[in-house]
Parts: structure tokens; sequence; C-alpha cells
């Protein structure tokens, strides 16, 4: 007769086991697993059998599924890096055909290949967060935070090197704001709709409190840049929010 | 597209089972696990490696989807996830037993012509 220790050792054993799934199969599968394997014990300890035949069975079973499920995650993981790479290639177009046409425009190669790592790792971010959730607003709301926060953290980088003034580095704490409030927030759409909020609203303090020292034309229009930003990054957040209350429907 | 061609496409065992099993309700993992084992008279046993990754490309396919997390009564206070067939599962389910019906008839007919 299986004894309630036997049972405990298995299901904490099974739990280590399952923690080799791929992410995404983990968290959407492995709670229903552990379940459905602890009612399978229940049902042997019920009939008053031996728990070792069936936890060798469910252990052999389930690792021929890890294998499995972990070589189409990569197989797929690697279509989604091609699409990107080619998607980021299509995009650095534009820069490259406007240096040929513009004048004045003189990147050498190696701007282009950082161009090329952002845009590229960019969209990987966007491919791999935004299949956490299906909801279309999550999916919108993850391309338009990182839109915003891509234009945000260029338009910055021009800016600092064009007016030499490092207070300007101040901007980036908007996007550390985003990115330590995306990883507590473990990309779950309710905690980012509030990490989208802070950096809209980290941004509006910073457009408040930071004195440009620019000429009134130029302040104005700056305004009115921070002023988008911050409608892009609370769109955002309002985004996230509608995915987490369809969500918790 | 792709959910059509899956209607069309001849579906696994398991898939076949996990179909049947919730054909007639909303059914949990374990749940659709004993109805499998029920319908085939014991003959297929799935465990949770096969069922669950079953269902993660059933459900990419929309065959069928996650209906709500609650109690079963007639198991412990532990709240599961129950699943359902879609449309698309349900038209998949009919195609597939179409195609069995006309196996059958080309078998029996070739049988009957043989003896």
């Amino acid at each position: 007769m299986a004894t309630d220790g036997a049972g405990r050792r298995c299901r904490a054993w099974y739990a280590m086991l399952l923690r080799l799934y791929p992410g995404p199969f983990r968290e959407r599968f492995g709670e229903g697993m552990a379940q459905t394997f602890h009612d399978l014990c229940r049902e042997r300890r019920n009939a008053r059998r031996g728990l070792h035949g069936l936890a060798l069975w469910i252990f052999f079973e389930t690792s021929v599924g890890i294998v499995r499920e972990n070589t189409s995650h990569m197989s797929q993981l690697g279509k989604t890096m091609l699409r990107v790479a080619l998607g980021a290639l299509a995009v650095l177009m534009v820069p490259l055909v406007a240096s040929q046409v513009v004048e004045g425009w003189n990147w050498d190669a190696r701007a282009f290949v950082f161009v090329y790592v952002l845009f590229f790792g960019t969209g990987m971010m966007y491919a791999v967060i935004a299949r956490k959730m299906g909801a279309w607003s999550y999916k919108a709301g993850v391309g338009l935070a990182l839109v915003a926060g891509f234009a945000l953290g260029w338009s910055n980088m021009v800016h600092v090197a064009d007016s030499e003034n490092p207070a300007n580095l101040v901007y980036y704490s908007v996007l550390a704001v985003g990115g330590v409030g995306a990883s507590m927030a473990r990309l779950e759409a309710r905690a980012l709709a509030r990490t989208l909020f802070a950096m809209a609203a980290t941004l509006a303090v910073i457009a408040v409190l930071l004195p440009s020292g620019a000429p009134p034309y130029l302040a104005r229009n700056m305004a009115v840049l921070h002023g988008v930003f911050v409608t892009l990054f609370t769109a955002s957040g309002l985004l996230f929010r509608h995915a987490s209350l369809a969500g918790s429907k | 597209m792709a959910k059509k061609d899956t209607a069309r496409a001849p579906l696994t065992p398991a898939v076949l089972h996990i179909l049947l099993a919730l054909s007639t309700g909303e059914r949990h993992g374990y749940g659709i696990m004993k109805q499998v084992e029920a319908d085939s008279q014991g003959k297929v046993k799935m465990g949770p490696g096969t069922l669950y990754g079953s269902m993660r490309r059933m459900m990419e396919a929309g065959l069928i989807r996650e209906s709500e997390k609650r109690v079963d009564p007639e198991m412990d206070d532990e709240r599961r996830i129950y699943y359902e067939l879609t449309g698309a599962g349900r038209a998949a389910l009919e195609a597939e037993l179409n195609r069995y019906r006309g196996v059958v008839a080309v078998a029996e007919g070739r049988l009957a012509y043989g003896h």
C-alpha cells in the first residue's frame, strides 16, 4: 500500500520533472499536469495498489513529452528568430536607402550593425512577450510599449549626442522603470498596466522638472513630444488593463 | 486556414480520443483521461505527457479551449481547469467519424465480396 509519504515524495519529484518543460508550456499546463498526477496517485491509493509501477510509467511517459515539447519549442523559436531577422533587415532598408539619398546622412558600417541589433532585439522582445497572452489588447499593448520605448531611447540618444548635455540621460530612467517593472510584473497584464502608467508618470515629472534650456519655439516642440510619449505609454497601459480585465472574465 | 486544414486532415488516435471524451461535455485533465479509458474499454491509457502535449496542439489548432477553473464536486476541493470542444473541434470530430464510416463501408463491401 502506498503511504502518504511515498505519494508526497512522488509528487515532489514529478513537480521537479515538470520544470524541464519549456516555460510557456509549463505555465499553461504545469498546474493541471501536477493535479492529474496527484489524482492518479490518489486513485491508486484508494485501490490499495502500489505507486511505484504507476510513477515509473508516468515519469517515463512525461519525459518523452518533455523531449517532444522542447524539440517543438526550439524549432518554433528558430522560425521566429528567422522571421524577426528578416523583418529587422527590411526595416534597416529605410536608413540604408536614406543614407544614399539624404545629404549628410553618413552612417558607417558599425552604426548600421548597431541599429540592426536594436531592431532585431526589439522584434525578438515583441515575439517573446506577445505570445504570453492571446488577447489582441495584450499584443497591441506590448507593441505600443516597445515602439514608444524604442523611439524614446533612440531620440534621447540622438539628443544627448547633439546637445552634449548629460542631464538628458535622466530620460533613460523611464526605460529603467519599464524594464524593472516588466520583470517584477512577470509580464502579467495587470502589473504591466501599472508599469506603463508609472513610465508615463515618470516621463511627465521629468518633462515638468527638467529645465530644457532650449529657445521657446524648440521648448514648445519638446513639450508636444513629451505629451506624445506620455500618451503612448498611457495608451499602452490602458491596453494592458483591457487585456487584464478580459482575461479575468 | 490552419483550422480548416485540421478539420480535413486525419486525426491522431490521441486527438480523436480527446475529442470524443469532450464531445459530451467539458472535463478537466483527469476526467478526460478516465473518459478515454472508459470509451476504449481500458485499451487506451493516456499519461499526462501525451494528454497535455496533444491538448497544447489542439488548442493551437482551435479544436478545444479552456472553459473555466472550478472545483469538481466529485473530487477534492482543489480548483481545476476544464476544457471544452470548439465549433472547429466538433467539425473535426464529425469529419473524422465520416471518414471512418467511409473506410468501414469499403472494408465491409470488400469482405462481403471476398466471401
